[in-house]
């Protein structure tokens, strides 16, 4: 193609008043190879537009990104409270199982009744036992009329103000 | 509609949905991610998709909005690291680099371009639609979008310019 036509479609170009085909021919021109040194600049230009027009994405776009946003070691974390929380229910389970074997019942009432007041005077025995230590509280009160020559202390410092 | 016939469908212009999304919002990632989000919200509004006369240009419209969006939610951040391309870019000695970063160069010219010129440069340039299309696309009229191009045209010519006289920076 002429210079001369070359120029007019440029500053046409410019102007945004160039067709589509004129564009594709001033693309073609300044791809090739004898492009004069006044128009060289341009040849960045265009070459640009022709190189970004092949750009494409490297990754490939699916459909069902919903399942695969979540990664799958978040998985391993659900599983290990479920686990968990499982693990804390089914501990008490044969706990229960064990206090009956301990704790068995009576079948005659009479039985039943001698062996709990067994077991209630024994409790009652232990704890009378236990009181008798308790006499030394006494002390304490036996201590604490000591303290009533604190008031004497009171009543001198009330002079010394006055 | 099956999922395969929706796949033959879109691509046809997910790559010129991704060079859009890249063109705006300049990261490879997030270019992909919007790419994404926006097959997906056609893929879930696929019963309306006979009433869209041209489903390629919706498309387009949805992606220019979606990247709208994601640029106001962050601000500027993600043209400071563009910005701070250019400090550390230094004369290459070797003529193969030196075509590359001449390239470069034309595409950070085109980053600098404000968010509407970028993109009707990129649709008309780039992805060859006519003025109607990207009219359609932008939401905009016939002439605004001539106006817009000749404009955005103008400035990446001005660059060129400085940078010829300057030499390579």
């Amino acid at each position: 193609m002429e210079l001369s036509n070359i120029e007019k479609l440029l500053e046409k170009y410019f102007e945004g008043e160039t067709t589509l085909s004129e564009e594709k021919e001033l693309k073609v021109y300044f791809t090739g190879e004898s492009v004069p040194s006044h128009l060289e600049r341009y040849k960045d230009l265009f070459q640009f537009f022709s190189d970004e027009s092949q750009v494409t994405a490297s990754s490939e776009v699916s459909l069902k990104t919903n399942s695969s946003k979540v990664p799958w070691y978040t998985w391993i974390g659900v599983a290990a409270s479920i686990a968990l929380i499982v693990g804390l229910f089914i501990k008490d389970i044969p706990a229960g199982a064990d206090h009956e074997g301990v704790y068995g019942t009576y079948d005659d009432p009479e039985i039943a009744l001698q062996k709990t007041k067994e077991a209630l005077d024994l409790v009652a025995r232990l704890m009378n036992e236990g009181k008798k230590e308790l006499v030394y509280l006494n002390e304490f009160d036996n201590a604490k009329k000591e303290l009533v020559y604190i008031n004497e202390f009171e009543n001198t410092k009330n002079k010394l103000i006055k | 509609m099956k999922e395969r016939a929706f796949i033959t469908l879109t691509n046809g212009f997910k790559d010129k949905l991704y060079r859009l999304a890249k063109r705006l919002l300049v990261s490879n990632e997030e270019a992909e991610d919007a790419t994404q989000e926006i097959l997906l919200k056609l893929w879930r509004n696929k019963s309306k998709m006979a009433e869209y006369k041209n489903v390629e240009a919706f498309a387009m419209t949805m992606t220019k909005n979606y990247c709208y969006d994601k640029l106001k939610a962050k601000e500027t951040g993600n043209l400071k690291i563009v910005h701070s391309n250019y400090k550390d870019e230094r004369p290459s000695l070797q003529r193969e680099v030196e075509a590359k970063d001449s390239l470069e160069w034309v595409g950070r010219i085109m980053d600098g371009l404000p968010e509407q010129q970028r993109m009707i440069v990129q649709l008309r340039d780039i992805e060859q639609y006519d003025n109607a299309e990207i009219a359609e696309m932008m939401e905009m009229n016939e002439t605004a979008v001539r106006v817009a191009l000749s404009r955005a045209r103008k400035t990446i010519r001005q660059e060129l310019l400085k940078k010829h006289n300057y030499g390579v920076v």
